[in-house]
């Protein structure tokens, strides 16, 4: 059986059970408690809180690479917006003639004066075109990126170099007016999603619940996918790529099928994320976005299951706090944070109970504790 | 320091001569002056005379005095002892005409009108007044703008001055103007002669004119076969004289951008070919040095005043500084953090990525989020242009800066101790370790030495660019590259790699437009590191399993 | 002495180098050098630092690729396979083995896992994912285990052996792969006296089944195993024979143990 419900400890159980728990009363808190009520959740805070989960599914996917492959992929961001333009597409063709200008085009079109709708909007009307492109378009930028890169045997930092050089030329692209996808101010003003009132508390309570679940899957994918002797390939290539590779293995394909994966998982979490924010931009793939993801994993745990959902939840919780407690200094804050989790919580908040362990059994003298994790 | 107190005097020197050189004019306002009032009180045959004389004058109260003139702000005063004082207004301030000193007006005021006739001269003296200026630059626009005019008017003033003059650039400029002008009104042999001066000295401003001409012979069926030949003939030259400035000015400007990536790259190189450590706030010292020449430069202003002798020093002044905080910076970021994290490149990368987040904003909160303005001194703005090519002091002298990093760096590296230390522990830091070098110190110092020349950067920057909180964000992806494809470990690759990022850039930038050419740029990059992982002088490494 | 000679034409070969050459800006770490190797057979390789020895590795493994020259495997099946073609994990499937100078195994994986890992069952991404362990598995995996003598270790980190132990779960994950040639790069580096003698007896064991090439600096070592003997002297085959005739060459001595001394 473990096979298929891959789970390692009670500890890890409970926790899954807690998320669980969390994903099913947030809508019922929603729906059921009235408004005036303590426990009574605003469609505002679901989506808030739905928001946060795409950030967990990101964090996830960027793990499945860093984590677990030892790829650092500075350029995340780019996945994710992809995903969420994707859906973006879609989302601005429903909304029909409600725009500012009365026009099936798009707004940003008809104030760029276009008259028609560009030949690769055209199919963006059907909600399953829009859906597997939120697969399909960052999947194929992985591959063709990720092919060239790990081909020419491209890794370590340069790797992270390049894919931040990828999103900043993206963003760079997607600022543009002309590159079709409304420049600066990107889409917004959304009205329907599949037929439904976006707007409407139902949408927010099944966009969260479809948020909810589909972390769990991607919980559910990696775990089993750990466990599978792919799983021990990839973490075997982050130990000694070479003994990989010389055992038969072409690191190259692993490498790249993980890479599309990851960027698939990404997309899709840009593509939950943009109807509940009601809003995709540029600035979603300018590089410090990226480098946020990584914090978020670094924060919660890498290479752990657990660590990128609580690292993606806190430092998010954290910083709508603190920039609205310390609007100033919240930067700084959070940059200090940071650097405290790099130099002294090298495996984040999961691993702090190891580290206290650890840290206990020296102070009483137990002996030789087992070396910490090597950074990856 | 030593050396410091040392080039004073030789700076000193320098900066009088820019400034005193000056001829003194005094003379010459003086006796404008006079005839200014002259052709104010005189009667018509005065009035000739003087406009006569003041032909040959430049003072600008000249030019004050016909703005003045023409919106009825030069008055007449009858003092006390029954004269007549001529008092000029400029805003709500008089003063006298004749001496230039400030009046309170006492007496009755009469408004001095003028004639057409001599508001008519007089605006035909103003437009010829450069042409007599001391200053050459002045002269030589002042005839190329009377030129394109192609006033017939002008042509007998030209030809009269032309020969008076000594300077190859103005003689230049002056025959310019006139075959210009003889293009449209000269006789037919003039207009032979013009359109084959303008070819022979590769005139850019004739071309339109050349153009204009060529079109109008080919429907008159009356023109000139022989003329339009010749204007075709001149007009190819021009052309491809053309071509070549368009490619200069393409060379220099990929050559100054070229720079500025060295500049800012060049420490980046240091830290990271060298010492193997990513920092993401290189950029935040690039601000450092930009912010250091702004605070310098506020003290100037607030000591000595804007635009005095002693502000012009600021810039120079500020250089030191720039790398001196910036490397101080780098030190402490060395010790403080970066010296835990030499076995682990990734998160000495993250970890100076929230150094980073903490300097920016510290910036903000210390000098707004705004970019501040920080403002050329006198000797640097301005630009020097040889035939139609144009380049900027700045930027000429940022190339040259480069070039002096680039040896100094490499004097460093390879006369100096501390640079036999660098190199041994680039190679192998455990084994330069154990052969004694004391790698603690000498991480710190290459650290330092590379945060301060992204100081000086920064300092460059703000010559030519904004200086903001987020600046080096700007330079960072870039410099990143420039490091990436020269090859790590490699100052002499970073440097080629500037020079032909900026080159490429600059030669993309006039066909796709600035974001386009970057975006190709970097994605050319991108697939160059596909055949080329190295970079363009990869460093080999006979360990197997790196 | 003409080394184009073939030396084992009339028996089995499992691999022919010939003409090779490689240079690394203009230093040629590999010059005309000819080599052929026999079914089953133990080879030694010596030759002093920067011979290329390594480069001759990289060169068969295809870590690098030669400028010119032929290096061709001769498969079991009689077929001519031209390795200079391939990937590193194509050779590597077709039964070449290697082993790093350094210990590379799989630190954060159990000693179990790393044999595994080095089973040769398909190697796809896709049959990694939906692969199950057979009975056959856990034997194989069980007699390489006891081979090695990691058997009782066999739930620990591989991080956590010994040095000498993790030369032998090298070995051992070379040898689940069963390979039909060994390259193995200084066994011996860093092992006590008692683990080098039961290395030396493990590849005497392997002898006559698989077909193993040794790079060894530690001439005790080369002299318990050694049976033919190649010297390799700057990217070029010096003298090829027996150890005694090797150790008694005058030309040998002078570029090997010479040259040795005076470092």
């Amino acid at each position: 059986m473990k096979r298929f419900f891959p789970i390692d400890s009670k500890s890890e159980g409970l926790t899954l059970g807690l998320i669980l728990f969390f994903v099913l009363l947030m809508p019922l808190l929603n729906g059921l408690v009235p408004d005036g009520s303590a426990f009574h959740v605003s469609s505002f805070q679901l989506s808030v809180w739905g928001k946060y989960l795409c950030y967990a599914i990101l964090a996830m996917s960027l793990n499945m690479l860093w984590g677990y492959t030892g790829l650092l992929c500075l350029g995340h961001c780019l996945f994710f917006a992809l995903g969420g333009y994707a859906f973006g597409m879609y989302l601005m063709l429903m909304i029909g003639e409600l725009g500012a200008y009365k026009s099936t085009l798009p707004d940003f079109m008809v104030f760029l004066g276009y008259n028609e709708l560009p030949l690769h909007w055209k199919p963006f009307y059907s909600p399953v075109v829009a859906v597997l492109a939120v697969f399909l378009v960052p999947g194929i930028v992985a591959f063709v990126f990720g092919l060239l890169a790990f081909r020419s045997r491209i890794k370590g930092v340069y790797f992270s170099i390049l894919t931040q050089a990828l999103t900043y030329a993206a963003a760079l692209l997607f600022f543009r007016n002309d590159f079709t996808f409304g420049g600066n101010n990107g889409f917004t003003d959304f009205k329907y999603i599949f037929g439904a009132d976006i707007r409407s508390e139902g949408t927010a309570r099944g966009l969260f619940l479809a948020s909810g679940f589909m972390l769990l899957a991607v919980y559910w994918l990696i775990a089993w996918m750990l466990q599978t002797k792919f799983g021990k390939v990839q973490k075997a290539i982050r130990d000694s790529e070479n003994r990989v590779r010389f055992s038969g293995y072409s690191t190259t394909h692993f490498k790249v099928f993980i890479f599309v994966l990851s960027a698939m998982i990404a997309g899709m979490a840009g593509a939950l994320y943009v109807p509940q924010s009601g809003i995709i931009n540029p600035g979603e793939m300018w590089p410090t976005k990226g480098l946020d993801i990584v914090v978020w994993v670094a924060v919660g745990g890498r290479g752990t299951k657990i660590g990128p959902i609580i690292g993606a939840v806190l430092v998010n919780l954290l910083k709508s706090w603190s920039t609205k407690a310390y609007p100033d200094t919240w930067l700084i804050i959070l940059g200090c944070l940071f650097v405290f989790v790099v130099l002294f919580m090298p495996n984040g908040i999961v691993g702090l109970w190891a580290q206290g362990k650890d840290l206990w059994q020296r102070r009483k003298g137990a002996g030789i504790t087992e070396p910490e994790e090597a950074a990856a | 320091m030593k050396t410091y107190t040392t080039l004073c005097p030789v700076f000193i020197l320098v900066f009088a001569s820019l400034f005193f050189v000056i001829p003194d004019a005094r003379g010459d306002e003086k006796n404008a002056r006079s005839l200014l009032v002259d052709i104010v009180n005189g009667d018509s045959v005065g009035q000739e005379a003087a406009l006569e004389a003041l032909a040959d004058e430049s003072d600008p109260v000249i030019n004050a005095f016909y703005s003045a003139f023409r919106s009825g702000n030069i008055f007449l005063m009858s003092t006390a002892d029954g004269q007549t004082q001529v008092l000029i207004k400029e805003v709500n301030d008089y003063s006298d005409l004749l001496t230039g000193e400030a009046v309170n007006p006492t007496g009755e005021l009469s408004v001095a009108r003028a004639s057409r006739g001599l508001r008519r001269d007089l605006k035909r003296l103003v437009d010829l007044l450069d042409l007599n200026s001391p200053n050459r630059s002045k002269k030589i626009a002042a005839a190329e703008k009377l030129g394109l005019s192609q006033n017939a008017d002008y042509l007998p003033e030209l030809r009269k001055r032309l020969p008076q003059q000594t300077e190859k650039s103005v003689i230049k400029a002056f025959q310019e103007g006139i075959y210009i002008t003889e293009l449209k009104v000269g006789s037919l042999e003039e207009k032979m002669r013009a359109v084959k001066g303008l070819g022979k000295m590769k005139s850019l401003p004739a071309k339109g004119f050349l153009e204009a001409l060529i079109e109008e012979s080919a429907a008159d069926e009356e023109a000139n076969r022989k003329l339009m030949v010749e204007a075709k003939n001149a007009l190819m030259m021009i052309n491809s004289h053309q071509a070549i400035v368009e490619k200069v000015g393409t060379l220099f400007r990929g050559l100054s951008l070229g720079s500025v990536l060295l500049l800012v790259s060049y420490g980046l190189a240091i830290t990271f070919g060298q010492m193997g450590v990513i920092n993401m706030a290189h950029g935040e010292f690039i601000a450092i040095g930009g912010y250091t020449v702004y605070i310098i430069q506020n003290f100037f202003a607030n000591q000595f005043g804007v635009g005095s002798t002693g502000y012009e020093w600021y810039f120079i002044i500020s250089l030191p500084f720039a790398f001196l905080i910036a490397a101080l910076a780098g030190a402490a970021l060395e010790r403080g953090l970066v010296q835990f994290l030499y076995s682990r490149p990734l998160e000495s990368l993250l970890a100076t990525w929230g150094v980073s987040m903490i300097l920016q904003q510290i910036f903000r909160l210390q000098f707004g989020a705004a970019n501040v303005s920080v403002s050329s001194p006198e000797w640097l703005s301005g630009s020097f242009s040889a035939g139609g090519v144009s380049m900027s002091y700045s930027r000429m002298f940022l190339i040259f800066f480069a070039l002096f990093v680039v040896v100094l760096t490499y004097l460093l590296l390879n006369r100096t101790k501390w640079g036999l230390h660098v190199r041994a522990t680039t190679l192998n830091r455990q084994m330069a370790s154990n052969l004694g070098v004391p790698s603690a110190r000498v991480n710190m110092l290459t650290f330092a030495f590379g945060s301060g020349l992204a100081g000086l950067a920064g300092a460059f920057i703000s010559q030519i660019g904004n200086v903001g909180p987020s600046m080096g964000q700007t330079y960072i992806v870039d410099s990143f590259m420039v490091v990436v494809v020269g090859g790590v470990a490699n100052l002499f690759g970073s440097a080629i790699s500037s020079l032909g990022i900026g080159m490429i850039d600059q030669s993309l930038q006039p066909v796709l437009g600035p974001v386009m050419g970057k975006i190709s740029v970097l994605f050319a990059i991108i697939l160059f590191l596909q055949f080329r992982p190295g970079g363009l002088f990869p460093s080999r490494s006979r360990s197997l399993d790196d | 002495m003409d080394t184009h000679a073939p030396l084992y034409r009339d028996t089995d070969l499992v691999l022919s180098v010939e003409s090779v050459t490689k240079s690394f800006d203009g230093f040629k770490a590999i010059n005309d050098l000819n080599f052929y190797l026999g079914e089953g057979e133990l080879r030694t390789i010596i030759g002093p630092n920067g011979a290329g020895k390594s480069t001759f590795m990289d060169l068969i493994t295809g870590r690098t690729r030669p400028d010119e020259g032929t290096l061709t495997y001769h498969q079991a099946d009689g077929h001519d396979i031209d390795l200079t073609k391939l990937e590193e994990y194509e050779i590597n499937r077709l039964g070449i083995a290697r082993k790093f100078q350094t210990p590379s195994v799989y630190n954060h994986h159990s000693v179990y896992d790393n044999f595994v890992l080095s089973l040769n069952r398909n190697r796809g991404v896709f049959p990694s994912l939906f692969y199950r362990e057979t009975k056959e598995d856990k034997e194989e995996i069980e007699a390489v285990m006891e081979l090695t003598r990691l058997d009782e270790k066999r739930d620990d980190m591989a991080g956590s052996l010994s040095h000498g132990q993790k030369q032998w779960l090298e070995i051992g994950m070379l040898l689940a792969q069963k390979p039909r040639i060994l390259l193995i790069d200084e066994p011996a580096a860093g092992m006590s006296d008692e683990e080098t003698d039961r290395t030396a007896e493990l590849l005497i064991s392997l002898k006559g089944e698989q077909s193993i090439m040794v790079v060894e600096h530690d001439m005790v070592f080369v002299r318990q195993i050694a049976e033919r003997v190649t010297v390799l002297h700057r990217g070029h085959v010096l003298k090829e024979g027996s150890f005694s005739d090797v150790a008694s060459d005058p030309t040998v001595k002078e570029v090997y143990l010479g040259r040795s001394k005076h470092d």
